[in-house]
């Protein structure tokens, strides 16, 4: 057994397996239980992503504002972008590195429930090599893989689409349109591609995978619209206008757009009078260093 | 869409696809996810029976080497994405590359017998490998995993839907079924007019072989999955629960049990009063078939899922690892033959001192039990 086994792979299979036994037998209810918990015990990390990943949203209409300023110098504008991450507070590379660090749990936590499922001969003779000595372990195996009319072990049409619609639904509430169009368009695209692809792949899958999956994009999403609201799924579609000679994005502004989530989503970026006090003006950043979460709290109080 | 926004498109397609990629294939495959089969050997007139990875079943002449193949059994369902289906068992890579047969072909009279993973039992000639006869005709019942008992005119097994069948050798039809309470992975035994077979419900269960009528059954703490054995009136398996029990075959009463550290999963084997029992554990255990007290435990340093066979005056083990043993008879010391660091789960064969060990590379290995040397291989592909 090589580290990774020993170390991760054998003690969440172990705990999956005890897990359905006192979640009487019930291997789909163990796969929903070990998700919720392990996202409990990841959730400083996962708070900390969403909130990095919620404050660089809120830069977005600053960095193009810094764009529109120094599109041309970009040595320049890299400085002035590095000089708004700091004064707000803000790790550009926060969201990858806490990325980095949950990704090996939900890779263990993925391979477990392969493992624990042994829906070939070959797995269940596999498996053996993970168990401790512990008899409900060893007689509960192998597990009882029907969950809600459901077979763990085939694939199943109804949680493919679910898994689809709730990582869509993730990440919907996670991304905001950004000012670019061409990344508008990247943006769009990456919201509906991994979630069908993940749909097609449920399709191949195990449900009980795409039990997993689907656990964890709830959480996900009930986590995210605890620290930020529903995000870009208040968010309505915004219409742009690229004009291609200026280089620059125009926002039509909007009365109902005025969610407290939608930080920015007001500025209109022109190049006609600069004096006009009806539309956003460039600011020096605040000194006051950022407190993301905080401002969304203070509105709410205020209202 | 421009010519950039194109290739930009494409390329995000590319790493969304590729990362899908990695993750599922590098980090998130498990090892025994797919199924592969591990059929043992049946040998009968110098001609060994065996089924392949490729979902067939060969047949070889053992005088010259020539071998013969039926065609491909029938898949249930095509292979989904990532090379995944359902009948692949949901894992990526490596499965099988037809259907994947685990039990051991069984040979009576001109007919060779063979029980698929895609639900089918079938029947060929022995001298032709023509199709004599398939069950179920049209649909497929669940997939087989043990292997086929033959008696008289009747054929026994069990089946994923926890059903034990009787068929008549000669056509197929059926003749009885009895429903266990879970899955059957295991082969049944015969003996005196009653058929022992385990069951995944964990229990061992006697029924008459004549009307499928269950004459008793024994409660263990595990499921069943291993082949019986049956000496001298009393009836030896394995269970999940890391025991092997001693059943009296007479009324199922419990004459020992002993208690290994995993699994037994492989039939053990019985040689003067004395049971070979090869466990999970790593471990190969002798105990006395009269009280069930250890007589010793051979390391053999990685676990045994495949039946031992006897051969003279020794025991030949083969491990998962794919390391072959010699455990001597009269000495008890423990030589290695063969390390063939390949899988080894399907039970060994021997035939005139030659032992035959089928490995996942679609391979016939073979050693002469009393030299230890290495013969040429056989492999078992049809396009080798």
């Amino acid at each position: 057994m090589n580290p990774w086994e020993l170390i991760i792979q054998q003690p969440v299979t172990n705990v999956l397996i005890v897990m359905s036994h006192y979640l009487g037998d019930s291997f789909g209810l163990a796969i929903i239980a070990l998700t919720i918990i392990v996202n409990i015990c990841m959730f400083p990390l996962t708070l900390s992503q969403i909130r990095s990943s919620k404050a660089m949203q809120d830069l977005q209409p600053k960095i193009a504002e810094l764009q529109k300023k120094y599109g041309k110098d970009k040595q320049k504008l890299t400085q002035e972008q590095m000089r708004l991450y700091k004064e707000s507070g803000v790790k550009p590379a926060g969201c990858l590195v806490t990325m980095v660090i949950q990704m090996p749990v939900w890779i263990a936590l993925y391979q477990s429930i392969m493992l624990a499922l042994a829906v070939a001969p070959e797995g269940l003779l596999n498996l053996s090599k993970y168990l401790y000595s512990w008899p409900i372990v060893y007689s509960i195996l192998p597990l009882d893989r029907s969950f809600l009319l459901l077979d763990l072990a085939q694939p199943n049409f109804i949680l493919a689409i679910l898994v689809g619609a709730s990582m869509w639904l993730q990440q919907k509430m996670s991304t905001t349109v950004p000012s670019d169009a061409r990344q508008a368009q990247q943006s769009q695209m990456m919201l509906w591609m991994m979630p069908m692809m993940f749909a097609l792949l449920a399709l191949s899958f195990p449900s009980g995978l795409s039990l997993y999956w689907v656990a964890n994009s709830i959480v996900r999403v009930v986590l995210q619209y605890r620290v930020t609201g529903w995000g870009g799924l208040r968010r309505k579609p915004e219409e742009t206008t690229v004009v291609t000679d200026k280089k620059y994005v125009k926002f039509d502004d909007s009365g109902e757009r005025k969610s407290v989530d939608d930080v920015g989503a007001d500025i209109v970026i022109s190049d006609s009078d600069p004096t006009r006090k009806d539309v956003y003006q460039p600011s020096k950043p605040s000194k006051a260093r950022y407190q993301p979460g905080k401002d969304r709290a203070q509105r709410r109080r205020k209202n | 869409m421009n010519l950039k926004g194109k290739w930009r498109v494409g390329r995000i397609v590319f790493l969304v696809i590729l990362m899908l990629a990695v993750c599922l294939s590098g980090f998130g495959c498990i090892k025994g996810m797919a199924p592969i089969g591990w059929s043992g050997g049946s040998i009968s007139d110098n001609t060994l029976f065996v089924g392949t990875r490729e979902g067939r079943l060969v047949a070889i002449n053992l005088a010259d080497e020539s071998r013969l193949w039926t065609e491909p059994l029938k898949q249930v369902s095509q292979p989904g994405l990532f090379g995944c289906s359902p009948m692949m068992g949901g894992g990526c890579g490596s499965g099988s590359a037809g259907v994947a047969i685990y039990g051991t072909p069984m040979v009576y009279g001109e007919l060779v017998y063979i029980a698929g993973y895609n639900g089918k039992i079938y029947a060929y000639n022995t001298a032709s490998l023509a199709l004599r006869w398939v069950y179920p005709r049209e649909s497929n019942l669940k997939p087989f995993v043990g292997g086929i008992a033959i008696s008289g005119d009747r054929l026994y097994i069990g089946g994923e839907d926890g059903k034990v069948l009787a068929l008549d050798t000669a056509t197929g039809d059926p003749i009885w079924e009895f429903q266990t309470g879970d899955k059957i992975w295991g082969t049944p035994a015969l003996y005196d007019g009653k058929l022992f077979i385990g069951s995944f419900d964990k229990k061992f269960y006697a029924l008459d072989a004549a009307d499928g009528s269950k004459e008793w059954e024994f409660v263990t703490e595990g499921s069943i999955i291993a082949t019986p054995l049956v000496y001298n009136d009393v009836v030896y398996i394995g269970s999940f629960d890391r025991h092997l029990y001693a059943v009296n075959v007479s009324n199922g009463s419990l004459k020992w049990e002993f208690t290994g550290d995993n699994w037994f999963w492989a039939e053990p084997v019985v040689v003067n009063d004395v049971i070979y029992a090869p466990g999970l554990d790593n471990y190969v255990y002798t105990i006395k078939e009269e009280n069930g007290a250890k007589i010793d435990a051979y390391d053999m340093a990685s676990p045994v899922s495949s039946r031992p066979v006897v051969v003279n005056d020794s025991i030949i083990v083969a491990t998962r690892k794919g390391v072959v043993y010699s455990i001597s008879l009269i000495t008890g010391q423990v030589s290695q033959l063969a390390d063939f660091e390949k899988d080894v789960d399907g039970p060994l064969t021997e035939h005139e001192g030659i032992v035959y060990v089928h490995t996942p590379d679609g391979s016939l290995q073979r050693i002469n039990a009393a030299t230890g040397a290495i013969l040429r291989s056989i492999s078992l592909e049809s396009q080798n």
